[in-house]
């Protein structure tokens, strides 16, 4: 009886797998390189908040959620920063938030996954494939980066007059670095 | 004796002022424009031109050298300084304008992609406060150029139509001689 119970509490304090992770928002980040005239252009996202709730031993299990304030863009330059909350980019007024969800973690190797999910920009969800890789950090914690494609006429981001590819693509490299903290 | 420049030194000359003129304008309509696609394709137009001014100079500095040609042998000596001081500071400032340029460029973080193709190297890495200076020196520089082009330019025709003495027709041949 008594080591049932010391049992239960046991599984009540330190549940099956852990409780989400703590992100270390000043050492994470959300960037991008977008080709303007052919000429790769490094941006980034200042504000956004990440739900990473997994067990490291079977992260398959968990799930990531990912949400970005579109108007903490950083599009390397200040007229393009403006540009880019307005409709015919992010329209950050009507939709403020980009979110991505896991729906799914496949393991790819030693330390590697492939996370699937939703994208949800601007209004419009796509499903988004993005390589995880955790990396142990050494004072603890883990580092989870990764890389995604996408494609801004997916979400009509930049519609209108800044349509054609050849002056800004339509391809964007997407890159994260998310340092969780137990 | 050779009354004139080498063809391949005047048809340099005259192809960098064009490039120097397209480059200011484009510059100057930059400034006040507000960001959209066409601002994007002049911003690298004025890039893509202003670095072959850059490009050029080595090669009109090498040619100017071989060529030889004395051009102040007419000149009085304190007008042989002040032209040869003149022209001297136009050659630094065509190193200096689009140096500065690129620089500010990298610093600004938008490398260069020489007419769509060619990538060119950052000189510096991303920083605001550079990016800030650069920009600085690239306007004080262009507007000490423009300075020196139109002194160079009134010289010329000072030249061409007061002393008479073939300056000018001899960096456009097809100009009829004033005597
Ligand atoms: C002969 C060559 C060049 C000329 C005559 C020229 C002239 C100008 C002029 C008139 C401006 C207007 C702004 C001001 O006065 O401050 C300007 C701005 C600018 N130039 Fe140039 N330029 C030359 C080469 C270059 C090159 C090679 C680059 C870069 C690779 C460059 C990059 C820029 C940039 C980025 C600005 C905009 C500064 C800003 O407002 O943010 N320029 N240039």
């Amino acid at each position: 009886m008594k080591w049932l119970l010391s049992v239960l509490l046991a599984s009540l304090v330190t549940p099956a797998w852990a409780q989400p992770w703590k992100v270390d928002y000043a050492r994470s980040e959300i960037r991008f390189v977008i080709k303007q005239m052919n000429v790769p252009v490094e941006g980034g996202f200042k504000r956004f908040n990440v739900t990473a709730d997994f067990d490291v031993a079977k992260p398959e299990q968990g799930m990531f959620r990912v949400e970005v304030d579109v108007a903490g863009i950083d599009t390397g330059s200040d007229e393009g920063d403006v540009e880019a909350r307005r409709p015919a980019w992010f329209d950050a007024a009507r939709h403020p938030k980009a979110v991505f969800v896991s729906k799914n973690i496949r393991r790819d190797g030693p330390g590697r996954f492939v996370m699937t999910g939703d994208l949800t920009v601007k209004g419009r969800t796509r499903p988004l494939s993005v390589p995880l890789v955790l990396t142990a950090q050494r004072p603890g914690g883990w580092l989870a980066s990764g890389r995604f494609a996408l494609k801004r006429t997916d979400f009509d981001i930049g519609g209108g007059e800044w349509a054609d590819p050849s002056v800004v693509a339509n391809d964007i490299d997407g890159r994260f670095k998310l340092l969780l903290m137990p | 004796m050779r009354d004139r420049y080498g063809w391949t030194l005047i048809s340099l000359h005259w192809l960098t002022l064009l490039l120097i003129l397209a480059a200011y304008t484009l510059g100057t309509l930059l400034q006040d424009m507000p960001l959209s696609p066409t601002k994007l394709k002049l911003y690298a137009w004025h890039k893509w031109i202003g670095m072959l001014v850059l490009f050029l100079l080595p090669l009109r500095t090498l040619l100017r050298w071989r060529d030889g040609f004395d051009h102040r042998r007419d000149l009085r000596p304190w007008e042989a300084s002040l032209s040869g001081g003149v022209h001297a500071a136009l050659y630094v400032l065509m190193l200096l304008v689009p140096l500065f340029g690129w620089l500010h460029s990298s610093a600004a973080g938008f490398p260069v992609v020489w007419f769509g193709v060619l990538p060119l190297p950052d000189l510096v890495g991303k920083d605001k406060v550079l990016a800030e200076v650069f920009k600085e020196l690239h306007g004080s520089a262009v507007n000490l150029l423009v300075i020196l082009v139109v002194l160079h330019a009134a010289a010329a025709l000072y030249h061409h139509y007061f002393r008479r003495d073939g300056v000018l027709a001899r960096m456009l041949p097809w100009l009829r001689r004033r005597t």
